[in-house]
């Protein structure tokens, strides 16, 4: 049974690019980049021209201002954590309620640390509301971090827009965005419309690099404590000897997505695009979240109502599809997912969420795969469900008074 | 995270969605007996229904027949509804012994279940329990006659402890003697009380509350020693069987009070063998100290002199207190 990889928000297989422009750091190019002798030249240059070359992709700013981490959570820390450290006159914090963990979590830690976070709701459709985004700046806001494009749903905040208010209101807010899992799908030119933001995060393994390294970028000025310390490296803005092979591996895999963004993005939002109009006309009631708003190319979240996403995981995976679900119980809690309430999805459907995310190796064969399987599994679960009526095929008539426990709110 | 469930819990599972004969995925109509539990707001719900073989004059000897389950939920969820349906027509039991099904026999039939799914089995035993009431009552038999509890407390609306999973006070304490649930863990895996917005762990009235009411408070009290003071001498008391930790005392009275023991029983007693002792600091109940005389620079006397030194401290201050040598 052949695999079908629909997990591309999760991460993504490394490009035989990629692997090939790491391989001799891991062979014979062994060396620290710090080391004084002739054998760590090259490998000290390498990692400075891969700083160079995701500058130049990032809209051609200085490849001082790119910090090399360990993964885009550690970015995202690195720049919250270090920007209230470095403004102690400031404690006010705008986030949204969408935020990835690695964001939303740190949000809450700085809250329970003395800062005021203000967490911006989304409306049904996922996006933001510009007149709340602006009362929600105030004269002690220090930081705005808002994440460019949502993991779960794909949906794109208007970063441009919102950093340019940001700094047009009080230049002395700093602004912050989550873009990893935009970078490479979504053009980011930090010198032209991103000009506004100061502190952008990513990582690798989300552009078909290996897991293990991110980047921050900090625009230079920005007040910015570093982290990590215990090193003179990066600057001795983030300690820790180079990790060579991966930060090259990223390099080429930002070039790569680069070179190949309009090819890509035209094939990855066919298949989409075929993947949702297929499955919405094969399935009812379905919905597909976050569909009105701006959506990244490869990201298709649907909830099916009247049943739970964990038990069309496992049915999936044994079919050899891969997927992933936002229903309690996939999250690790019993909640499900923060970003799926935060859009007041209908408590019918939000156990019942399944995200597909597709890369550029995703083909036609995998997205009929998907198609044949998916509806049967759908219809097998909602034939075990107590909320469908499967002789008619549509949800019982008291759906909604059915078992809802009184107190739920 | 990946599933760990058992090969039996993914085939049933797998099984009974495919529609595998022998399968209990339906619901009967009109049947004797029907029960719920759960809801779609809370991520799982199960109906559940049985039909029984009368029994001409006492209903009380009706023998369950045929058992079928629908169930919103996941993969666990699914498979404990299975297990629990395969369990009731195996045994041929009347619906009063059915009610001997507790959860745990749906965890060994699903030959075990991941700790945070425990309480997929649990739905399967309540909605069992609410079927078994509800033909208790098409049939005319009175349960609490026959010395069944029913919960009639449970019946008037109790305080709502976990608002999420709109859980009762009465409910949550007869689960958690019922289920012998020790922490607030055991509680959430079990009935998912507390597993969301998290409020109702430790508020007034809240689960540590209930659990201390019920079970005592001293589940609270964690042993406070850091691990390497354990691994001083093995026959020395664990720190959990603690007599009463030395009560109120301030960081000062406490060192006092060592210093107090030393200077009036240990001291003596080594200066009399031509040995001496210093309080080298004090962290906590660790007690550094640097024995000098005849017995320092000796390994094997100085660890055998420890165990002396350290009796007295632990009996008159405090169990936990462990000395350190220097």
């Amino acid at each position: 049974m052949k695999l079908v990889y629909a997990d591309n928000n999760a991460t993504t297989q490394v490009a035989p690019e990629v692997l090939d422009a790491m391989l001799p750091f891991f062979k014979d190019q062994y060396f620290n980049p710090s080391s004084m002798y002739e054998s760590a030249r090259p490998v000290a240059a390498t990692v400075a021209a891969a700083r160079a070359e995701i500058a130049r992709h990032l809209g051609g700013v200085d490849p001082k201002e790119i910090l090399f981490t360990s993964c885009a959570t550690e970015s995202n820390n690195t720049a919250l954590q270090g920007v209230v450290a470095a403004n102690p006159q400031r404690r006010h914090v705008v986030t949204t309620a969408v935020e990835h963990p690695a964001v939303l979590e740190v949000c809450k830690h700085l809250q329970r640390s003395g800062c005021e976070v203000t967490f911006l709701p989304v409306d049904g459709d996922g996006n933001l509301d510009m007149g709340e985004f602006i009362r929600a700046l105030r004269s002690d806001t220090l930081l705005v971090s808002i994440m460019h494009a949502n993991n779960e749903t794909g949906v794109v905040f208007p970063v441009e827009q919102l950093a340019r208010i940001t700094k047009e209101t009080d230049p002395q807010i700093v602004f912050h965005t989550d873009a990893t899992q935009s970078l490479g799908k979504l053009p980011i030119d930090l010198t032209g419309g991103f000009a506004g933001v100061d502190l952008l995060s990513f990582s690798g393994h989300k552009l078909h690099a290996p897991k293990g390294v991110g980047a921050l970028f900090i625009r230079r000025g920005t007040p910015c404590r570093p982290f990590m310390i215990g090193g003179h490296q990066e600057d001795g803005r983030r300690a820790g000897t180079e990790n060579v092979a991966l930060i090259v591996g990223m390099a080429r895999a930002v070039a790569l997505a680069a070179e190949r963004h309009d090819e890509d993005t035209a094939h990855i939002g066919r298949l989409r695009d075929r993947l949702e109009t297929v499955l919405v006309e094969k399935i009812p009631y379905v919905q597909i979240n976050g569909q009105k708003a701006p959506r990244l190319p490869n990201t298709s979240n649907l909830s099916c109502h009247y049943i739970e996403g964990e038990g069309i995981l496992f049915e999936l995976s044994s079919a050899g599809i891969c997927a992933s679900s936002g229903s309690a119980c996939t999250s690790g809690s019993l909640e499900p997912s923060h970003v799926l309430l935060a859009l007041k999805v209908p408590f019918t459907a939000v156990h019942g969420s399944i995200r597909f995310s597709l890369s550029r190796y995703s083909t036609e064969e995998d997205i009929d795969r998907i198609i044949e399987v998916f509806p049967q599994i759908v219809q097998r679960l909602r034939h075990a469900s107590p909320y469908w009526d499967s002789a008619r095929n549509e949800p019982r008539g008291d759906v909604d008074t059915l078992f809802r426990p009184k107190h739920h709110k | 995270m990946a599933w760990d469930y058992s090969e039996k819990t993914k085939q049933l599972f797998m099984d009974a969605v495919h529609g595998k004969p022998g399968t209990h995925l339906g619901e009967i109509e009109e049947p004797d007996g029907l029960g719920e539990h759960g809801s779609m707001a809370c991520g799982d719900a199960m109906r559940f229904t049985f039909r029984v073989e009368r029994h001409p004059t006492d209903p009380t000897q009706d023998v369950i027949t045929d058992a079928r389950y629908l169930t919103f939920g996941c993969t666990s969820a699914i498979a404990a509804s299975e297990a629990l349906c395969a369990l009731i027509e195996q045994g041929r039991y009347t619906p009063i012994e059915a009610l001997k099904i507790k959860n745990q026999d749906i965890v060994d039939y699903l030959e075990g279940l991941p700790n945070q799914k425990i309480h997929c089995s649990v739905m399967g035993a309540e909605a069992l329990e609410a079927a078994v009431f509800n033909w208790a009552q098409r049939r005319g038999v009175d349960l609490q006659k026959l010395g069944v509890d029913i919960h009639p407390d449970e019946k008037e609306e109790g305080r709502v402890v976990c608002k999420c999973f709109s859980l009762t006070e009465p409910y949550l304490r007869r689960k958690i003697k019922e289920l012998n649930l020790k922490t607030i863990p055991e509680i959430t895996n079990a009935v998912k009380a507390g597993g969301a917005c998290m409020s109702c762990h430790h508020v007034p009235g809240g689960l540590q509350d209930l659990l201390n009411d019920i079970w005592g408070a001293h589940l609270m009290q964690l042993p406070v020693l850091p691990n390497f003071a354990m691994q001083t001498d093995a026959n020395a008391p664990a720190a959990t069987q603690t007599k009463e930790p030395a009560p109120g005392l301030s960081p000062y009275q406490f060192n006092k009070k060592v210093d107090k023991v030393i200077e009036e029983y240990i001291r003596p007693q080594l200066q009399k063998d031509g040995g001496n002792i210093e309080i080298v600091d004090i962290k906590d109940t660790l007690v550094y100290c640097r024995l000098s005389g005849t017995c320092a620079g000796c390994e094997t006397a100085a660890q055998r002199l420890k165990l002396i030194i350290e009796e007295p401290l632990k009996e008159q201050i405090d169990e936990r207190i462990r000395l350190i040598l220097v």
